[in-house]
């Protein structure tokens, strides 16, 4: 996680920005270390990376790259304002001795904000972040099956804000964000889904991290609440409402570096093709 | 690997159609893409060809499309590919075709590209070149102007700059014409089970398009139209206008002189049906008085013979090859034995053919089918479906297959254009 010192919304690039509409700094940080406590009280340990003047948005560390074990894929952004971020993700990464593989200049792709593990393979998103023709490079750098997903919904630019797995069967999708192909794509590949309806998912539900059993939201209708509870899930409300004002929930300030991509021994047997 | 047609016009642009060559690689099956991509070129009114499709083998492994986009107009085109190239679809940067020298006449150099029957273009440079006429099983030679010819192997000369390899070379996607028209009820390449009428309407219908678009009408007759008794129908066909080329062997030449002098076809009587007594000889004997005369034209013109297809061709002017086999009686003076010399005479009189009719022959109808443009409509009217699936089988795809008998379809085609 990256603490929001210099969070703001200085620039405009998705639906949710708005300059005219002010971030109360003071209100972010508590927002923010409410957050950092949650996560680290349901287990989780969190490694700070340090803020930069100028570069507001990286505070939200999911589209600094993609982690596949001791392997660091930095981002290529989309938007020139957020790829001032690059050098110091690479630099973070670096220091701490990753092997950092860029992708080829000219591709975009926004890390982990457009690509979540599941079932074995890679869900990863396209059109307005990342590029579908990215996909087959992220599969080359990292070994894994690529499911590639259009979304459809300028709203839910990034794909971690449709769909976040929950376990090896569950997760919470958001369908309504998806094309025609796409949903078929994750209704193969999900075993148990948890439908969010447009509004829940115009509320970032999906925009959660998983910590073990605990699921840490931005927000919970009453609804999506008992069906995780059901599963036996406990659901932690940590309102970020002065980072959704740029566009971004609870899973967006954080990047997981426990991931390990790779067939699991069950999907392996899954006679899927190319 | 797959072929598809999107939406062809009613009637085909008088421009080439605009295309371009395209790949998509990654986990395209699993994450349905290429039904995606496939699905909006389709939708877009554009045809595509699967040029190459290699499927990953393990579930990791990616795979890889290459297609050929295919459009009416460049502006189609040009939104399609930005369409599509959203969903990872790239253009394939296209190498100029490797032109070599031949260094013996009648030999070409190894590597050599093998033609379609279909429109091609070349990659010369940075500028595509058409091919003049499309021959299948052909070498592509530049000319001097830039363009390309599609040139047998026998006929290529020392000096001859041949296109080698794959590269740099364009082939377009057959079209049929959409519309009314016989192919359109066709749900298979040939017709044992459809009505048959309706087929000969369609038939009479497409050769008087052709005909008023100024195309020309080919004929391939085997000896079977004689002995069905339809000859009169052809000589009514060619006497009308109908036929501006035939093409045929010393068989059919002969049966249909013999049937006009003699009466027979093959020694059998043509009214009644029945042998007639030492009628074995008599396409000898025919054969032999027009060798005695010189030529079929010679006979006609000496009245040895005063009636039928041959007649009718010689009195209208319709040009003749007659292909020659080696089992042959005679043969008839007009029949070229020299196999390579009838085909190139074959070549020849098919530039400008739109419409080609096959009756009942197999050879010759495989041999003129390999020297046609896929653009010309082929009806092929055989009682033997074998005939008309090894015409398909042998690359021409623009065979419409009518099973039926050749007799029965040139009465109705004869009453149907008022020959």
């Amino acid at each position: 996680m990256c603490p929001p010192n210099f969070f703001g919304v200085l620039y405009e690039i998705n639906p949710w920005m708005h300059r005219a509409v002010a971030v109360d700094g003071e209100l972010a940080r508590e927002q923010w270390e409410h957050l950092r406590q949650t996560l680290e009280a349901a287990g989780a340990t969190v490694e700070m990376q340090p803020p930069v003047a100028g570069v507001p948005d990286l505070v939200f560390t999911a589209n600094a790259g993609l982690v596949d074990g001791r392997t660091f894929v930095p981002s290529r952004f989309t938007h020139p304002q957020r790829r001032l971020e690059t050098v110091h993700d690479i630099s973070w990464f670096a220091a701490r001795g990753y092997t950092v593989v860029p992708l080829p200049e000219g591709t975009r792709h926004e890390g982990a904000g457009d690509a979540l593990p599941f079932g074995g393979v890679l869900v990863s998103g396209y059109r307005w972040r990342s590029d579908a023709a990215s996909h087959a490079l992220l599969s080359s750098v990292t070994g894994v099956a690529v499911r590639s997903v259009e979304l459809v919904d300028e709203r839910l630019y990034h794909l971690d804000l449709t769909f976040c797995p929950l376990d090896a069967r569950r997760a919470i999708v958001a369908p309504s964000a998806w094309d025609r192909y796409g949903c078929r794509v994750m209704e193969s590949l999900v075993p148990e889904p948890l439908v969010l309806d447009d509004h829940e998912a115009l509320v970032f539900c999906a925009n959660s991290v998983v910590v073990g059993t605990t699921v840490v939201m931005p927000t919970c209708p009453p609804r999506v609440g008992a069906q995780l509870e059901r599963w036996g899930f406990d659901v932690v409300v940590c309102p970020v409402g002065e980072f959704v004002k740029a566009g971004g929930g609870c899973r967006c300030l954080t990047l997981a570096l426990d991931v390990v991509l790779g067939p699991s021994p069950i999907a392996v047997q899954r006679d899927a093709v190319g | 690997m797959t072929e598809r047609a999107g939406a062809p016009p009613d009637h085909p642009p008088d421009h080439p159609p605009a295309t371009e060559e395209v790949e998509l690689v990654g986990h395209i099956v699993d994450s349905l893409t290429l039904a995606k991509v496939l699905d909006l070129i389709v939708d877009a009114g554009a045809d595509y060809r699967m040029e190459e499709f290699d499927v990953g083998r393990t579930s990791t492994d990616q795979s890889r499309a290459r297609l050929v986009l295919q459009a009416d107009d460049p502006a189609t085109l040009a939104r399609l590919m930005e369409q599509l190239q959203v969903h990872g679809v790239n253009r394939v940067a296209s190498e100029p075709a490797v032109l070599v020298a031949c260094d013996h006449d009648g030999v070409l150099p190894a590597g050599f590209y093998s033609t379609t029957n279909l429109p091609t273009r070349v990659l010369v440079g940075d500028r595509w070149s058409e091919v003049v006429n499309a021959e299948m099983d052909c070498a592509l030679v530049a000319d001097a102007d830039g363009t390309f010819r599609a040139v047998p192997m026998h006929r290529v000369v020392v000096g001859d700059h041949v296109v080698v390899g794959l590269g740099g070379v364009r082939v377009d996607a057959p079209r049929r014409p959409r519309g009314a028209t016989p192919f359109e009820f066709m749900s298979s390449d040939a017709s044992s089970e459809k009505p048959k009428a309706l087929l000969v309407a369609d038939v009479a219908r497409r050769i008087r398009l052709a005909k008023a678009s100024g195309a020309r009408v080919l004929a391939v007759c085997g000896p079977a139209v004689v002995h069905t008794g339809a000859a009169p129908d052809v000589a009514r066909l060619v006497h009308a206008g109908w036929i501006d080329v035939l093409f045929a062997g010393n068989g059919f030449a002969t049966h249909d002189i013999e049937s006009n002098v003699l009466g027979t076809s093959l020694g059998v009587s043509i009214d009644e049906g029945r042998p007639t007594e030492h009628g074995h000889a008599n396409h000898l004997r025919v054969i032999n008085e027009i060798r005695r005369s010189g030529s079929i034209a010679a006979a006609v013109a000496d009245g040895t013979v005063r009636s039928g297809v041959m007649y009718e061709c010689v009195r209208h002017g319709v040009p003749v090859v007659l292909g020659g086999s080696v089992r042959d009686d005679g043969p008839l003076p007009d029949v070229i034995t020299d196999v390579v010399e009838a085909a190139d005479a074959m070549r020849r009189h098919v530039q400008g053919v739109g419409v080609a009719l096959m009756l009942a022959s197999t050879l010759h109808a495989i041999a003129t089918g390999n020297l046609l443009p896929a653009g010309v409509e082929t009806y092929c009217v055989d009682i033997n479906q074998a005939v008309v699936t090894k015409l398909a089988d042998r690359g021409s795809h623009q065979a419409l297959g009518i099973v039926t008998d050749v007799g029965l379809f040139l009465g109705q085609l004869a009453g149907q254009l008022g020959a």
